[in-house]
């Protein structure tokens, strides 16, 4: 029969003996070790139940109870010191890790649309709004496209205000985008309203002039289209795309043959809200584009009857609309594709 | 066109409105003023000066130091660097504040350390003169003090008009005088010359106009005895003001009042008219005329000519002859003055490719009842400069008149068109201050245009008269309705969409390069007849017949020139990494058939030099990624890369075409090595260029989304050794037939050659991602994948594993 006494003190003395051990542990892994050797399956406190056997029926609950009790306290102060030494362990290692934060990023390519791109997509934007549809066409035109049906018979004075580039006797580069209007009135029953951008071609080029550039044009074919609602549809429009809805625009009479009446169309300078600047040439007001009723000789060719069918168009220029809105200086920016250039209108 | 305002005034009262004034009403009514030019703003602070003293200036042997009075007591010390000036002579003194052309600003100034109090000037430095020695010395009777612009009539202001092509009437100082008496609503100031004919001009020079058609009306005159010699100042002045130069009085007559009434008109040596006869007809094909300047020229036979009984002596309206037209020693001329019709004169003016002023005004549209009045008024004129007998019993054939065109129109259609109410009355007294006659008729107004407005035809025109001169600010804004759905975008459109998104995605930034290119450099690098089955460039390029310059003369066949060009642009700019992609159209030409297909193409090049990346991938290998990226993104699954070496500015070893279902699409590959060289590319280059059209058949397609398998996948290595001959590549598709639907998917990870390896041969690394949907896959089904799959491709191509 063994002594319970002894047997306590052996509780005791391991338990002393962890106890130490676990204060003086350095490290999470140290700790384990120790918490292995002592309260693991074959550790320590499993060796004491060896004595269990020689103590008396009422003495071994005692036992149980008292090793038990030594247990969790040991528990309790691994838990602590873990605790510790984790903390400690983890600031070591974000000390350690420490990285230069001015150090450059990863690159990785970009891409960016081409600010002619990023006007033609925003003004489809803001025209779809008001229920236009996008339509393109050919850029190698039939003569009858790009002139006679839009109301610039041969050896018309009107030919005159296009420089145009010849293919053979009936084909031409379009020099505008209005011949789109004439494809969709063709093939399309009206109520209409679609917008057309795209690439035009004038044989001139100078510093302000490139031989290749873009238009964008709208069109509205219905019972009945008046100036009025032109004009509205015009400020509609000026107003989403500088995004100030105070702008005002007018109208200044002009001439194109396919339209009649006929009409300049400009905005009030976004820059300096018509006071008066150097990108207004300090008149208060910006040329935006032409615009007027669809002539009825156009919508004949296009075969409507002009007594049933009524319209209004209107054209921009992209590379104006992207000199303005984006303050590029120099036209042959927009060819170069200089990717400094490009790389601005991420 | 350039117009006096002085010379306006000869026709309406607009002394009391300021120039800047007119030139704004004008604008906002439709007749653009370009700029406006002050002659007398222009020559502020520019006096008449007499020289009191000629001194030498102490610091300088070349320069004269001068005390100057401009009067009233003013005495300015001047240094001056000419010699042809003494004491006692008027001089044209610019003082400070003095603005001379050139923006050269007039300041005191210190010159060699003495005070210089103004500038004596030179004709040259007045702009009166290209050259000039010495300063401009005045005739000594010239008043000290007076302004030099009023001493030199510079009292004018001219304006420059954008006159657009419908407003021919306004291309003359009566024309411009009418439409500002109309805006301003002032009268107009007509005055009648007055000539004493003397006999008959039909008695000296017959006429026959046989083509009444294209010359409706022809107006003759016969002046004898004139003197040719130059003009006066004072008309030399007004020409120069409208940008013509003066020649002599007589061709001078002609250009004047040209600019004043807006009639062409042309004056031949009388003695040059063979048989005392003008006969208007069409030219005899294949005839040769000499122009006036000498240039000669074949005659197609459509031209309207102007004969005498032998000989053509002038093109109809475009340009006289070198045989009739006035000498120094000229002393009888027949004055013409005729209407020919505006087609006939542009037709003829284009095909000869002519311009001159005449043709313009006649090609545009003058007015047919203006013949005589013009006549009248150069007779007046030569009878004054030119002296000279005017012959009475004028030649004006006048058959068949041009009518005035009778335009009906409801107030109410003006209303529905501009979106606002009008009144009649006001409408009518617009349309009475523009020269129509107005009466009603039944519910309508009917119009009658004047004579000077061809571009009045139907009552949209009288819309727009009435819209421009109300004004277009009195036009109230109202949104349209939607009276119906709105359609679609253009597929095409909504595609191109697409394929921006994906390539912004991949990293590419979007160019813009023009559709026509250099033929030479085309050719040069795409090289023609590269016969590349399903794909662009197999035609002719389509020619531009009046190019701008060699560099621009045909449509591009490929985005390829466009897009190098842009490379090296920017490699040049030693901007070595670069990733840009452009949709366009490519053209190409057929016998007489063109096509216009949407191709894209991107081109990259260099790698970009980074801290974190090893910067040794492949570029090649890169941009095919790219292309795998966007068939995935169009859901287009079969797909195949295929070695190529057909184009010929790509590596022939580096290259691959795309077949996509079966048909070519497009290629990639690495530029050619030699092209880098000869352009100095010293980084990668890799070119890639798909045929949109081909790629977008069938889209939009639809997503079919599959079931996610619950059980695990399982990865498994596997290495052959094979000839380095073999594609890797091509073998994925028999393992996949192999092994069916379980091989998920195979990936090549490592390439591996030398070491123990034969020289021939190289160390393809695959893996194998096996997936069931039903169940997890056994070590057993594994094994006997794994088996099926080696026993199939070593067994087809005598491969083995590693």
């Amino acid at each position: 029969m063994s002594n319970v006494t002894s047997s306590f003190e052996e509780i005791s003395k391991i338990e002393q003996a962890a106890l130490q051990k676990v204060s003086q542990a350095q490290s999470t892994k140290e700790l384990y070790d120790f918490k292995v050797e002592f309260l693991g399956k074959n550790g320590s406190f499993s060796g004491l139940m060896k004595f269990m056997k020689d103590l008396s029926p009422e003495d071994k609950p005692k036992f149980g109870q008292r090793v038990n009790e030594a247990k969790n306290r040991l528990e309790e102060a691994f838990t602590a010191q873990n605790q510790k030494l984790a903390q400690k362990e983890i600031s070591e290692r974000l000390a350690q890790e420490k990285i230069d934060v001015t150090l450059p990023g990863v690159t990785r390519s970009k891409g960016s649309p081409h600010p002619i791109t990023m006007v033609i997509d925003e003004i489809v934007q803001i025209l779809s709004r008001v229920g236009y549809s996008v339509r393109l066409g050919p850029l190698i035109e039939k003569d009858f496209y790009n002139f006679e049906a839009l109301n610039v018979p041969e050896d018309h004075p009107a030919r005159d205000m296009q420089d145009t580039f010849y293919i053979d006797k009936t084909h031409v580069l379009r020099t505008q985008t209005s011949p789109i209007q004439i494809r969709t009135m063709q093939a399309e029953k009206p109520p209409l309203r679609v917008v057309g951008p795209g690439s035009v071609f004038r044989c001139d080029s100078d510093i302000s002039h490139a031989p290749q550039f873009h238009q964008i044009e709208g069109l509205c074919i219905d019972k009945k289209v008046s100036m009025s609602e032109l004009k509205a549809t015009l400020t509609y429009f000026t107003r989403e795309f500088f995004g100030n809805t105070d702008i005002k625009t007018r109208l200044r009479p002009s001439f194109f043959p396919f339209t009649e009446p006929s009409a300049e169309f400009d905005s009030q300078c976004p820059f300096c809200s018509g006071k008066g600047c150097r990108m207004c040439k300090q008149s208060g007001w910006i040329e935006l584009g032409g615009c007027g009723l669809v002539h009825p000789n156009v919508l004949r060719a296009a075969g409507l009857n002009p007594d049933e069918w009524q319209g209004f168009a209107f054209g921009f220029g992209i590379e104006r609309m992207a000199i303005i809105k984006y303050g590029v200086e120099d036209i042959r920016l927009f060819a170069q594709n200089d990717i400094r250039f490009l790389e601005q209108f991420l | 066109m350039k117009i006096s305002l002085k010379w306006i005034n000869d026709f309406v009262d607009v002394q009391d409105v300021a120039p800047e004034k007119i030139a704004d009403l004008l604008t906002n009514k439709g007749l653009e003023v370009e700029a406006i030019e002050n002659k007398a703003v222009q020559f502020k602070n520019v006096v008449i000066g007499h020289i009191l003293e000629r001194g030498q200036h102490p610091n300088a042997d070349r320069l004269t130091l001068c005390q100057v009075t401009t009067g009233e007591g003013k005495v300015h010390q001047i240094v001056c660097g000419a010699k042809n000036h003494k004491a006692g002579d008027r001089v044209v003194v610019a003082l400070p504040g003095a603005v001379l052309p050139g923006n050269f600003e007039i300041k005191l100034s210190k010159i060699r350390n003495v005070e210089s109090q103004g500038m004596l000037c030179s004709e040259k430095e007045l702009g009166l003169s290209q050259e000039s020695e010495g300063i401009m010395i005045l005739p000594a009777t010239s008043q000290i003090g007076q302004p030099f612009a009023e001493y030199m009539g510079f009292d004018d202001v001219v304006m420059e008009l954008k006159v657009t092509p419908n407003r021919a009437d306004c291309l003359s100082h009566w024309g411009l005088a009418r439409e500002i008496a109309c805006l301003l609503d002032r009268p107009l100031k007509i005055k009648e010359p007055s000539i004493s004919f003397v006999g008959s001009t039909k008695s000296k020079v017959a006429l026959d106009v046989q083509d009444t058609e294209l010359c409706p009306r022809f107006t003759g005159t016969y002046i004898e005895g004139v003197r040719v010699g130059p003009s006066p100042e004072w008309m030399k002045r007004r020409l120069e003001a409208s940008g013509m130069n003066s020649i002599n009085n007589l061709v001078d007559v002609t250009n004047y009042v040209m600019l004043e009434l807006g009639q062409p008109m042309h004056a031949y040596d009388a003695r040059e008219i063979k048989g005392n006869k003008i006969i208007v007809s069409k030219a005899k094909p294949g005839e040769k005329f000499k122009t006036l300047d000498g240039t000669e020229l074949t005659l197609s036979g459509t031209e309207l000519m102007i004969r005498d009984a032998e000989r053509s002596v002038g093109i109809a309206g475009v340009v006289g002859g070198q045989n009739s037209g006035i000498q120094d020693d000229t002393t009888n001329v027949f004055l013409e003055a005729a209407y020919f019709t505006m087609e006939s004169v542009r037709k003829t003016a284009r095909q000869h490719g002519i311009q001159t002023e005449s043709a313009y005004r006649f090609s545009r549209g003058i007015d047919p009842s203006n013949t005589l009045r013009a006549a009248n008024r150069a007779v007046e004129l030569i009878l004054e400069l030119a002296g000279g007998t005017a012959y009475g019993d004028q030649h004006d054939s006048n058959p068949n008149p041009v009518e005035q065109k009778v335009i009906d129109i409801q107030i109410a259609q003006v209303e529905e068109r501009l979106g606002h109410t009008v009144e009649p009355q006001k409408f009518t007294s617009w349309m009475k201050r523009l020269g129509c006659d107005v009466s009603v008729v039944g519910s309508k107004f009917r119009v009658i245009a004047p004579l000077y407005r061809p571009d009045l035809v139907i009552k949209e025109d009288l819309i727009e008269e009435y819209a421009r001169l109300n004004g277009f600010e009195h036009i109230p804004e109202k949104l349209p309705t939607l009276g119906s759905s709105p359609t679609p975008h253009s597929q095409e459109y909504l595609l191109q969409q697409k394929v921006h998104q994906f390539m912004r995605a991949e990293g590419f930034s979007e160019a813009f390069t023009f559709s026509f290119v250099s033929d030479a450099l085309q050719k040069k690098w795409i090289q023609s007849a590269q016969n590349l089955s399903g794909f662009v460039f197999k035609g002719e390029p389509v020619r531009i017949q009046n190019p701008l310059s060699d560099e621009l003369n045909v449509m591009r066949q490929s985005l390829f020139t466009g897009l190098m060009q842009s490379c090296l642009h920017n490699v040049r700019h030693t901007l070595n990494v670069g990733r840009v992609y452009e949709l366009g159209y490519v053209f190409d030409s057929q016998g007489d058939e063109f096509s216009q297909n949407s191709s894209l193409a991107f081109i990259s090049w260099g790698q970009p030099q980074s801290l974190w990346s090893s910067n040794n991938a492949s570029l090649f290998f890169e941009t095919k990624t790219v292309v795998e990226d966007l068939l995935k993104s169009l859901l287009i699954k079969s797909y195949k890369f295929e070695a190529l070496e057909a184009v010929s500015f790509l590596h022939p070893g580096q290259t691959a075409s795309l077949k996509v279902e079966g048909k070519v699409v497009g290629f990639l590959g690495c530029v050619h090595p030699v092209l880098l060289e000869e352009e100095k590319v010293r980084v990668p280059v890799v070119y890639c260029e798909l045929n949109l059209e081909q790629l977008l058949k069938g889209q939009p397609r639809k997503y079919r989304t599959k079931s996610i398998s619950k059980f695990p996948m399982v990865e498994r290595d596997l290495a052959f050794v094979m000839p380095k001959t073999l594609k890797a590549g091509d073998i994925i598709a028999d393992m996949q037939k192999a092994a069916g639907a379980q091989l998920k998917s195979v990936l090549i990870f490592d390439v591996f050659e030398g070491g123990n390896l034969k020289d021939t041969d190289k160390s393809v690394a695959y893996r194998l991602i096996y997936q069931d949907m039903e169940k997890t896959l056994t070590d057993e089904d594994l094994q006997k994948l794994d088996k099926i799959v080696i026993d199939s491709v070593s067994q087809k191509y005598s491969i083995s594993v590693r």
